[in-house]
């Protein structure tokens, strides 16, 4: 062999090792590429101020006489599935093909037994009616614990009961959240708002416990919208009765229901004993949350007057602090 | 000259598909690792045993700016009271991994702020825990364990009321209480302003702003009287002097009145001639006087009568702490 051909040999080798370095390279350039998350976390500020939106209204024409139902009874199966029959039925609210949001209280990562997070039972109940008799598309199930939400959904028991019945629980993210104005609103300007999975929704029912809560006497279905609240949250305790008052002008559900089987006497809204709780033997349904709260202040020995943003609520338009006009649905389910 | 030997190249070729492959290898290792992290390892997070009970994930904690984040709505009601810093915990039963709890430990800055959460959301089904020793308190109440010792306001929530879960619990609170830091600092003198006979044991309570809806009440601590057959809430506040109580007092008769409390005859003359006001308040009787530096009084009596018999008593005592 020439010394040229040991020339042109090496010179074939340099190309083909030089070949082979630019082939790796742009292979761990394409996998960065196929890595690379484009979008990337949003930044908070700019992405409220770029989907400024409003919440969908999901309620449906109202039937007088059919606007709300009590059900005496310790079986939350059989309560709230005949509350809601008294209603009309779930096919009433829930027509085939309807995806059905359903917003619980799952604020804190406590076991049902305290009662401080809305039953799992009774969310299991409600999205099986939405399935098997409403027709229901897609059942989701949302809400914004500010501590650890997968703590919050797995220890509450909400998520296996939710998951059993067919229903997807949507844990919250920022990029889920978006601003929200209240028109003639002082409160809720410029907040951000667990808007994205209600966006894809055209059912929105509320299930929330009755509890004792240490800064609003009393949380039911309208205090249980502060969890679709994000950012600062905290801060709204400042002015309690307000804010609940423009979360329910605010939100506009297809239905609530309010789980008085026990009732958090004391120490609310946390409890931690069982000792807080009183058996109350109750499951109201209602279109109208004003009066479903209202008369839920009596499983709690409160007026309505003891809950400021009643009225709040009542002069806004929202509902009827007097239960009594609407000639409640009276049952028992045993 | 032989620039790239065959050999050579054999050579190196294998120690790069060595090379490679050890760099899978670790990759691999890294990956499969992380799927299962045991944070023990790493001196990061310990699983330990407490009792009979192992800790489950790391402690949280939380302070003045996101104690919001873990008690929502009740995290004004803390910070009111001077709250400095929660640390939380969950465990589970070593034998029974079904039983588990979360123990809160409020760090709330000295003995009185942590006495009065304590007391304030102390349940009425409460059976105190004697053995705990002074100057601690606490009670058990279905699946809850709640005691106040120092500056300290703890809850520990069971996650059932099984007896094997709370006798578990008993026992792990009384070991905490042990490691507590306490000092004679730590009694609260004015417990024992109470009459000595007829005080209710365990009922007393300390409002720190606010008592009764009045916001020239402060520092107030009230205890359960027992008069004859009936109980009462008998109620005392230490202001800095004479002056400062009797104006309080005739403040707080004066709140009373406007949220339409009535002036009431008054049948004991001890209590007339202690200048003491009685109302009737929809139906209960409040009573409240002024005994030389003390603010006192009788809450939403059921029974005038015991509500006058109590009053007496507690301007008794109070007087014999002024002397």
């Amino acid at each position: 062999m020439t010394e040229q051909n040991h020339i042109n040999n090496a010179r074939r080798q340099l190309l083909i090792r030089g070949a082979k370095a630019a082939a790796s390279i742009a292979a761990a350039v394409a996998a960065v590429y196929w890595l690379n998350d484009r979008q990337g976390p949003k930044k908070v500020p700019d992405s409220f101020f770029a989907q400024h939106v409003e919440l969908p209204d999901f309620s449906v024409p109202r039937k007088d006489g059919q606007t709300l139902s009590i059900v005496r009874g310790g079986d939350r199966i059989k309560t709230v599935d005949k509350a809601i029959e008294l209603l009309g039925g779930i096919e009433r609210f829930v027509k085939p093909g309807d995806i059905v949001a359903i917003k619980p209280n799952v604020g804190f990562a406590t076991p049902p037994i305290l009662g401080a997070t809305t039953h799992p039972d009774v969310i299991a109940a409600v999205v099986r009616l939405c399935y098997q008799t409403g027709k229901a598309k897609k059942v989701i199930v949302l809400d914004n614990p500010i501590n650890d939400p997968a703590s919050c959904f797995a220890i509450s028991g909400i998520n296996r009961a939710a998951g059993q019945a067919g229903a997807e629980v949507i844990m919250p993210k920022e990029s889920l959240f978006s601003t929200v104005t209240l028109a003639g609103g002082s409160l809720i300007k410029d907040w951000p708002v667990y808007y994205q999975p209600l966006a894809g929704a055209n059912k929105l029912i509320g299930i929330a416990p009755v509890k004792n809560h240490h800064r609003s006497a009393a949380s039911m279905t309208m205090k249980n919208w502060y969890g679709l609240l994000g950012g600062r949250r905290n801060l709204f305790h400042q002015d309690i009765n307000n804010i609940i008052a423009e979360l329910s002008m605010m939100v506009k559900p297809t239905f609530v229901i309010l789980d008085g089987t026990t009732s958090m006497m004391t120490n609310g809204p946390t409890g931690g004993s069982v000792s807080d709780l009183k058996k109350t033997n109750t499951m109201i349904a209602g279109c109208d949350m004003v009066a479903a709260d209202a008369f839920g202040c009596s499983l709690l020995n409160l007026k309505p007057a003891d809950l400021p943003y009643l009225s709040i609520a009542e002069k806004a338009g929202v509902g009827t602090v007097d239960y009594e006009s609407l000639k409640p649905l009276r049952a028992e389910a045993t | 000259m032989h620039l790239f030997p065959g050999r050579a190249r054999t050579l190196e070729s294998a120690i790069g598909v060595l090379i490679l492959f050890v760099l899978f290898i670790t990759a691999a290792g890294v990956y499969v690792v992380q799927q299962n992290v045991n944070m023990v390892r790493f001196g990061m997070e310990s699983q330990q045993q407490k009792g009979d009970f192992l800790t489950v994930g790391k402690a949280e904690m939380y302070d003045t700016d996101n104690l919001y984040e873990k008690i929502d709505g009740k995290a004004p009601m803390y910070q009111e009271a001077g709250f400095r810093q929660l640390t939380t915990q969950r465990y589970v039963s070593g034998k029974n991994s079904e039983l588990g709890l979360e123990l809160y430990q409020y760090d709330m800055g000295n003995t009185r702020n942590a006495f009065s959460v304590y007391s304030r959301q102390k349940r009425a089904d409460a059976v105190d825990l004697n053995d705990l020793g002074p100057p601690a308190f606490g009670y058990v109440s279905g699946n809850a364990i709640c005691i106040s010792q120092g500056k300290y306001y703890i809850e520990m929530i069971g996650s059932s009321e099984s007896a094997e879960l709370v006798d578990g619990m008993k026992s792990m609170v009384k070991t905490l209480a042990a490691k507590l830091p306490t000092s004679e600092k730590d009694k609260i003198v004015e417990l024992g302003y109470f009459p000595n006979e007829g005080t209710v044991t365990g009922s007393w309570k300390l409002q720190l702003d606010n008592a009764f809806g009045f916001d020239g009440l402060n520092d107030t601590y009230s205890a359960l009287y027992k008069a004859g057959d009936k109980t009462v809430s008998i109620f005392f506040s230490r202001r800095k002097n004479a002056e400062e109580a009797k104006a309080v007092a005739k403040n707080y008769n004066d709140f009373l009145i406007t949220n339409g409390a009535k002036v009431s005859s008054i049948d004991s003359e001890p209590l007339k001639s202690a200048g003491a006001a009685v109302l009737d308040f929809y139906g209960n009787t409040e009573i409240v006087f002024s005994a030389g530096v003390f603010v006192g009084g009788i809450h939403e009596a059921g029974d005038k009568q015991a509500a006058e018999k109590a009053a007496e008593i507690l301007i008794e005592r109070l007087k014999t702490i002024n002397d």
